[in-house]
């Protein structure tokens, strides 16, 4: 036996669990660690504001929306954007952490496009923000990859069985976002007003845009 | 053999939790954070993060190695809590006996916050003023690096069929067991990316080709598959793969 195969990597095994002399409830749970941290200098308040008053105000679905509003208006950049989403996300000034690398997968009437993380809960944070509880459950882990389309029927998005769907698992460092069609009668619409169409299910494949009344 | 973690395509979860309006649609927004103690969470995880005693991928291994009840029982953030618990104590930048002072302040109500004044930010701290910065370049995991891809789009591959990482039992990988051993068609190369097998145990980032594979449906569930003509893309590295027939 090849010895190196002994190394089992659980050093947790040898000693207690850190986290086992944690409080049971939660809250206390981060306050004793973030004040720890704090007092010891390691973290600072200031950032910890920061970081979350942008994903909680400045970065979510809404860059997303303008991204496929502009593929929708404007075919060069929807051409730059399937060939080179990263590039093309950046002409919107989106860019960077969990969005180093994107694929912009295109939904057609053939071809429906969904995006899952089986192992952990990869998602493109400069389009959409910090994923939904459910995108980051068990339950759409484990199922959409083996029955995605009774997955998407509990979202109300029943699919002819035609239409071929695409599931993407996000296992390494690629970041993906759909790009639904435009909404039929929508001709008329200009960008921003477009981008109202745009949930933020839809750029996951779990929805689609709104229709226009 | 794989960890709790690893769920695509296991049996027993039941619906999907999604929220819904009083007509019963899916609504497409919730709050970013549910509980001010999620964002907290979240928050503290990425500014330890960016001390740079840890890469993603070890990260991500801490997670997986929760104990398999705990990992069940824990939810989302609780499992992030546990896991940055365990890499602070590791990698000495708390102590153990810090800890339970700490945590046996807090549950008698006695934690107190030293005033700024008081407290010496380290070195390494995450300053407010580089957020926007950091995030905005983020962390690349491309690595311009000469290595030519052994495969090309559209050739035939199996996947390995079991323990991807050689180096270590149970160690970190990102081939999914229900991906195990199956047949699939190179979709795309995209370039060398840092190996999370190695990069997730200080073994160093050794950047390898990393290719989209498409699979069949039904090459990977069988007579289970919904729709023989539904496929799954995964992005693997170039040691999970085999040329198929070998």
């Amino acid at each position: 036996m090849n010895e190196k195969k002994n190394i089992v990597d659980d050093h947790h095994y040898s000693h207690d669990h850190a986290h086992s002399h944690l409080p049971s409830d939660p809250e206390l749970r981060v306050k004793a660690l973030e004040t720890l941290l704090l007092n010891k200098g390691l973290i600072d308040s200031k950032t910890l504001d920061e970081l979350i008053d942008t994903y909680e105000n400045r970065i979510g679905p809404k860059n997303g929306a303008n991204v496929v509003a502009k593929a929708w208006v404007d075919p060069e950049y929807k051409k730059r954007l399937l060939i080179d989403a990263t590039s093309a996300i950046r002409e919107l000034s989106y860019q960077g952490r969990q969005g180093e690398n994107m694929v912009v997968v295109e939904n057609t009437p053939e071809i429906h496009n969904v995006i899952v993380c089986t192992l952990c809960s990869c998602y493109p944070w400069p389009v959409l923000g910090i994923p939904p509880t459910w995108y980051k459950s068990d339950e759409y882990r484990s199922r959409t990859v083996r029955e995605p389309r009774k997955v998407l029927l509990e979202f109300g998005l029943p699919l002819d069985p035609k239409i071929q769907i695409k599931v993407w698992d996000s296992t390494a460092e690629i970041r993906y976002l759909v790009l639904p069609m435009r909404p039929i009668g929508t001709e008329h619409m200009g960008e921003s007003e477009l981008a109202e169409l745009v949930t933020r299910n839809s750029m996951i494949g779990t929805g689609l845009p709104k229709e226009i009344k | 053999m794989s960890r709790l973690h690893d769920m695509g395509g296991r049996f027993g979860d039941g619906l999907i939790p999604v929220p819904r309006d009083g007509k019963n649609e899916v609504t497409n927004f919730e709050p970013t954070f549910k509980y001010e103690w999620h964002a907290k969470a979240w928050a503290i995880t990425l500014a330890s993060g960016a001390l740079g005693e840890w890469n993603l991928d070890i990260s991500r291994h801490y997670r997986e190695c929760l104990p398999p009840k705990d990992y069940v029982n824990f939810s989302y953030y609780e499992k992030w809590l546990a896991a940055l618990t365990n890499l602070l104590i590791d990698k000495e930048l708390i102590s153990l006996s810090e800890l339970k002072e700490y945590v046996s302040a807090a549950e008698n109500g006695i934690l107190k916050k030293f005033s700024d004044n008081d407290i010496k930010l380290d070195q390494r701290t995450w300053l407010a003023k580089d957020v926007q910065k950091t995030l905005g370049w983020g962390g690349p995991s491309v690595r311009d690096i000469d290595i030519s891809p052994v495969f090309n789009t559209g050739d035939k591959v199996i996947t390995q069929n079991y323990s991807p990482n050689k180096d270590i039992s149970g160690g970190h990988t990102r081939l999914p067991k229900y991906a195990m051993g199956r047949v699939g068609v190179i979709y795309s190369y995209n370039n060398n990316h840092v190996f999370p097998d190695k990069n997730a145990h200080d073994l160093g980032e050794n950047p390898l080709p990393l290719y989209t594979v498409e699979f069949k449906s039904s090459e990977i569930w069988g007579e289970l598959a919904e729709n023989e003509n539904d496929s799954i893309f995964l992005d693997l590295w170039e040691p999970y793969l085999k040329p198929f027939p070998n």
